[in-house]
């Protein structure tokens, strides 16, 4: 999954774009991932109650 | 069903907290996925291109260099190699005289509207062909057909020649009107065109090399 990196100008977003990582599946990810533990929480919060 | 107020769902500190997750993070990335671009695309300096140094866009004094365009395997597409030095207009161009030369071949582009029929670096229209690359287009070699219409042996002064009178030549279906480009206006074209085909694209426009017989045998340089 992480190829050579072979962008001209080195790149912390060109590192996240190669071979079959995107950045958009990266970056959805990166996104959604929190979003599990704001549940959680949440759900705890309620629970609490 | 005992209780509906445990859903999540409809929670709104839920909906509040993610929401105010996604735009956090999105602004942060926006603002630094700008600065990580001002980097890429900042132009390179003489002493970039006297030392070797690639950049995605070398300085305006690249008109000086032979530029060609060659597949990367390593990449998956073509990259623009600037090779040795060769003159331009009979000459080698000095920083200042290089820069001012781009920029006036920039004002004309944007006065002359360009963009109104041709693409420049992804922006404009397909009605006349991508530009992006047009310095490197064979039709403009000295095995091309341009340089012995015009009348002309090297390739600036056959594209600058059909600059200044493109309703001339019968290049394509849709044949350039004549746009009143001077003799300068025209250099300054030229100059911006072997400029822009020398900015390192990631392969844009696909395909552009591709001759007339590859694309009859539908040979790709995609391997």
């Amino acid at each position: 999954m992480i190829d050579a990196f072979t962008d001209v100008v080195p790149s912390f977003f060109g590192m996240l774009n190669q071979g079959p990582m995107t950045l958009t599946i990266f970056l959805h990810t990166v996104i959604i991932l929190p979003m599990f533990w704001i549940y959680k929480q949440e759900k705890a919060k309620l629970e609490g109650k | 069903m005992a209780n509906e107020n445990l859903s999540v769902w409809t929670s709104i500190p839920f909906w509040r907290r993610s929401a105010a997750w996604v735009t956090g993070f999105a602004s942060i990335l926006l603002i630094w996925l700008t600065f990580d671009t001002l980097g890429q695309i900042s132009m390179g300096t003489d002493e970039d291109l006297k030392a070797g140094t690639i950049k995605r866009v070398p300085a305006p004094t690249v008109i000086n260099y032979n530029i060609d365009y060659q597949m990367s395997k390593k990449r998956g597409h073509e990259v623009p190699i600037i090779g040795a030095k060769e003159p331009f207009f009979g000459k080698e161009w000095s920083v200042e005289e290089a820069a001012e030369l781009l920029h006036l071949g920039k004002l004309t582009s944007q006065s002359k509207n360009c963009m109104n029929c041709h693409t420049l670096l992804g922006n404009g229209a397909y009605f006349a062909p991508d530009l992006t690359k047009a310095w490197l287009d064979p039709m403009w070699s000295d095995k091309g057909p341009m340089m012995p219409m015009t009348g002309k042996s090297t390739r600036e002064e056959a594209m600058a020649e059909f600059l200044i009178n493109p309703s001339q030549y019968p290049t394509h279906a849709r044949m350039m009107p004549n746009l009143g480009i001077t003799a300068d206006e025209a250099k300054g074209l030229v100059a911006f065109l072997k400029h822009m085909s020398s900015i390192d694209t990631n392969g844009f426009p696909r395909n552009f090399s591709k001759t007339a017989e590859q694309f009859k045998l539908g040979v790709s340089h995609a391997h």
